[in-house]
C-alpha cells in the first residue's frame, strides 16, 4: 500500500474504530470515560471553529454547555417533553445566549468578545446557583431521563457511546463542509487579516458572529448530552474552570484544523483516567494528574501559544511539509 | 386600575421594605424619633453611595492596570484580575510571616510588581510582536499558572487581613463609613496620583507614554520600548496588588477571586474608554456606583450582573467609553 491510499484509507480507520471500541471495550466505567471524550470533543470543534478559524477566543463555552444541560433538563423533567425536542431547545437556547453575546462584542476590532464571554460565564454560573426554582440551586437538577430517540431509549452505556459519537461525528461532517468551502475561506481570511478579508468582500461582521453561534450552538447540544447521559447538573459543572478546559484543548489541537482538536479533546479527557486505562500506571499518578489538572492546562495553552501556536495540526503539517521537500 | 392618591414617600418605601427584609434592622425606625422619612431614605442613599465609591476605587484601580498594559501593547491583559489576588493573598502570607502591616503591604506590592515583570519577560516577551490574539492567549493561560499557584501555595481557604487601624465606624451625617473605606479611598487617591507624576514629569513615565503611542518613534528618540512593556506589567501588576491589599481586610480574599475582579475591572476600564487612566477612574468609580444602588434598590442578587451587563451595553452602544470622546472605533 503506498501513502496516498493509506491517507485515503486513514479516515475510514478511525471512524470504524470509534464506531466498534463499545465491542471490545466492556468495562463501563471506561466507555464512560470515552463517552465524556465525546462530549468534550463536540464542545471542542465549535471551539475550533471559532479559535483556530475564525481567531476568535471564548472563555465562557462552559457557560453554553450549563445552558443546554438545564434547558434539556427543564424540557424533559419540568414541561415532560420528549427528549428530541429538548435536546433541539438545549442547542437553540444556547445559540440564543451566543447570538445576545457576539452582536455587540464582535462588531469592534480587538478581542472584546473574550472578556464579554469571560464575564458571561461568571454571570450564568451566578444564575445557575440563583435561579433556584427553575434550576434547583446549588443542590442541583437531578432526574434527568436517558435520551429517546422516539420509541428507542438510549440507556446502556454502548448506546450512549454511540449516540455521543454520532452526534459529534455529524456535526465534524458538518463542520468539515463548513471549513473547506466559501465560509471558511472567510474565516481563515478573517483571521490573516481583517481589513483584507473585508476588501474580499467578506462580511467580517457576519461571519464572526455566524460562527460564534454555530459554536454556542454546538457546546449547547454538547450540554444537553452530558444531561441526559449524567442525569444530574449542577453548577460547579459549568465554571470558568471548564472554560479554560475546553479553550486549552482546542488550543493543543491546533489552529485551521478540526481533527486536531478532536485528538486533543480524547487525549486531554483520557488524561485524567490514565490508570484504568493503561494497566500499568499507578492510582496515585492518575491523582496527581488530576490535582494539578488545571495547572496542566494552563501550561499548555502558555506553551502551546509560545512555542506552537498552530498546536498540533500545525506540527502535524510541518512535518508532512518537511517531507514533501 | 386607577392611580389612586400618590402615597409617595411611605408607599414605595414600604413596598422597599417587604422586598428587602434583610435590612430591616435600618428600615424599622420607629416613627416620631425625631428624624422624618425623607432623611431617612436620604441616610440611606448615602450609604449606598459611599459602598458605591469604596467598591468603585477598587474597580478603578484595576481598570487602570487594563489601561496600562493596554496602552502598551494593544492587549487585554487577562492576568490583571489575577495581580488583584497576588496582592491580597501576598499580603496576608507576609503578615503570617510576623512582619508589621505596613511592611507587608509593601512587600506584597514589591512581590506582585516583580511578578508581572516576570509574567512579562517569560510569557509575553517572546511573543511580543506577533499578534494580539497570542497575547492575549498567554495572559489567559498565566492567569491559570498563577491562581493555581496561590492555591497550591497558599491554599482553598478563604484569607482575611486585618484593618489598617482598629476602631469604630465613622460617621458623615446619618452614614456610617468604615475605617477601612477611608484607606481604600486614600490609597486610591495616592496611587491614582503618583501615577499621574509618574506619567507627566519624570523622563521614565515620558518614555512610557511615548512607547504607548508610537513604538517605533519611540525607539527611534532612543527608548528601550520592551522595557517600557515590561514596565508596565509591572506597574499593572503593582496597582492591582494595592486593591487587592485595601479590600482583603473587608471582603476577605482567596485564590479564585481574580477573575470576577478581572471583569469588573476590565467593564470599568471600557466604561471609561479603554486606554485613558483619567476615563478608567471615573469608569470604576461609576461602575461601582451603579452596582451598589442596584443592589441597594433593585436586587442585591443582581450586582455582579451589572458589570457584564455594563460592558455589553457600552460595546453596542458606545464603544469608545462614556470619556472617549466622539471618534468612533474603526476598522
Amino acid at each position: 500500500m503506498n501513502a496516498r491510499t493509506l491517507r485515503a484509507l486513514a479516515p475510514l480507520v478511525i471512524v470504524a474504530v470509534v464506531a466498534l471500541l463499545p465491542l471490545f471495550v466492556t468495562d463501563r466505567f471506561l466507555l464512560k470515560v470515552f463517552t465524556f471524550a465525546g462530549i468534550n470533543a463536540l464542545v471542542v470543534i465549535g471551539l475550533a471553529l471559532l479559535f483556530g478559524h475564525a481567531g476568535q477566543v471564548s472563555l465562557g463555552h462552559a457557560a453554553f454547555v450549563g445552558i443546554g444541560a438545564y434547558t434539556c433538563a427543564v424540557c424533559t423533567v419540568t414541561f415532560e417533553w420528549p427528549w428530541l425536542l429538548g435536546f433541539a431547545a438545549a442547542g437553540a437556547l444556547a445559540a440564543l445566549g451566543g447570538l445576545v453575546l457576539a452582536l455587540p462584542s464582535l462588531r469592534l476590532k480587538g478581542h472584546y468578545l473574550a472578556m464579554a464571554t469571560l464575564g458571561f460565564g461568571e454571570l450564568m454560573t451566578l444564575a445557575f446557583r440563583e435561579a433556584e426554582p427553575v434550576t434547583g440551586g446549588v443542590d442541583g437538577f437531578g432526574g434527568i431521563p436517558f435520551p429517546a430517540l422516539g420509541p428507542f431509549e438510549v440507556d446502556t452505556a454502548a448506546s450512549l457511546y454511540w449516540l455521543v459519537w454520532a452526534v459529534a461525528g455529524l456535526s465534524l461532517l458538518a463542520l468539515f463542509n463548513v471549513t473547506s468551502l466559501r465560509p471558511g475561506r472567510a474565516m481563515r481570511a478573517l483571521h490573516g487579516s481583517e481589513p483584507g478579508a473585508q476588501a474580499c468582500g467578506v462580511d467580517i461582521v457576519g461571519v464572526k458572529v455566524r460562527t460564534f453561534v454555530v459554536s454556542a450552538l454546538l457546546a449547547g447540544l454538547a450540554g444537553a448530552l452530558y444531561a441526559s447521559v449524567v442525569g444530574f447538573v449542577s453548577p460547579s459543572v459549568f465554571t470558568l474552570a471548564a472554560s479554560v478546559t475546553f479553550l486549552a484543548m482546542a488550543v493543543l489541537g491546533g489552529t485551521r484544523s478540526l481533527a486536531g482538536p478532536i485528538a486533543a479533546a480524547v487525549l486531554l479527557t483520557l488524561l485524567q483516567y490514565l490508570d484504568a486505562l493503561i494497566p500499568g500506571i499507578p492510582r496515585e499518578t492518575a491523582q496527581t494528574i488530576q490535582t494539578y489538572q488545571e495547572d496542566i492546562y494552563g501550561i499548555t495553552i502558555v506553551l502551546v501559544v509560545i512555542f506552537a501556536p498552530s498546536g498540533l495540526a500545525g506540527l502535524w503539517r510541518r512535518r508532512k511539509g518537511g517531507e514533501a521537500a | 386600575m386607577t392611580p389612586g392618591p400618590v402615597d409617595w414617600p411611605g408607599g414605595r418605601a414600604a413596598l422597599r421594605r417587604r422586598r428587602r427584609p434583610w435590612r430591616n434592622d435600618q428600615t424599622t425606625r420607629r416613627p416620631g424619633d425625631g428624624r422624618g422619612r425623607g432623611t431617612h431614605e436620604l441616610d440611606e442613599l448615602l450609604q449606598f453611595l459611599i459602598a458605591g465609591l469604596k467598591n468603585g476605587s477598587i474597580y478603578a484601580l484595576v481598570a487602570l492596570g487594563f489601561t496600562i498594559v493596554f496602552a502598551a501593547t494593544g492587549a487585554i491583559n487577562f492576568a490583571q484580575g489575577e495581580f488583584f489576588m497576588l496582592g491580597g493573598m501576598l499580603g496576608v502570607f507576609f503578615t503570617e510571616l510576623g512582619l508589621p502591616l505596613a511592611v507587608a503591604a509593601l512587600a506584597a506590592i514589591a512581590a506582585t510588581a516583580a511578578i508581572g515583570a516576570v509574567f512579562e519577560l517569560l510569557a509575553v516577551r517572546p511573543i511580543a510582536d506577533g499578534d494580539p490574539l497570542r497575547i492575549i492567549m498567554v495572559t489567559i493561560g498565566g492567569a491559570v499558572v498563577l491562581r493555581q499557584l496561590a492555591l497550591h501555595l497558599f491554599g482553598p481557604d478563604e484569607r482575611a487581613l486585618a484593618a489598617f487601624t482598629q476602631g469604630s465606624s465613622l460617621k458623615l451625617l446619618g452614614a456610617a463609613i468604615e475605617r477601612q473605606t477611608v484607606w481604600i479611598w486614600a490609597l486610591t487617591a495616592l496611587a491614582v496620583v503618583a501615577l499621574a507624576l509618574l506619567y507627566r514629569r519624570t523622563t521614565f513615565g515620558r518614555a512610557m507614554r511615548a512607547t504607548s503611542i508610537r513604538r517605533d518613534a519611540a525607539r527611534l528618540v532612543g527608548v528601550n520600548a520592551s522595557a517600557m512593556v515590561t514596565a508596565s506589567f509591572a506597574l499593572a501588576a503593582a496597582l492591582g496588588a494595592v486593591g487587592g491589599l485595601v479590600v482583603a481586610p473587608l471582603t476577605q480574599t482567596a485564590f479564585g477571586v481574580g477573575a470576577g475582579m478581572g471583569v469588573k475591572g476590565f467593564a470599568a476600564a471600557i466604561l471609561g474608554g479603554l486606554g485613558n487612566p483619567v476615563a478608567a477612574v471615573g469608569g470604576g468609580l461609576i461602575l461601582g456606583l451603579l452596582e451598589s444602588l442596584t443592589a441597594g434598590y433593585v436586587n442585591p442578587s443582581y450586582k455582579d450582573g451589572v458589570a457584564v451587563v455594563v460592558m455589553l451595553v457600552v460595546l453596542f452602544v458606545r464603544p469608545q467609553g462614556l470619556f472617549g470622546g466622539s471618534g468612533r472605533v474603526k476598522v
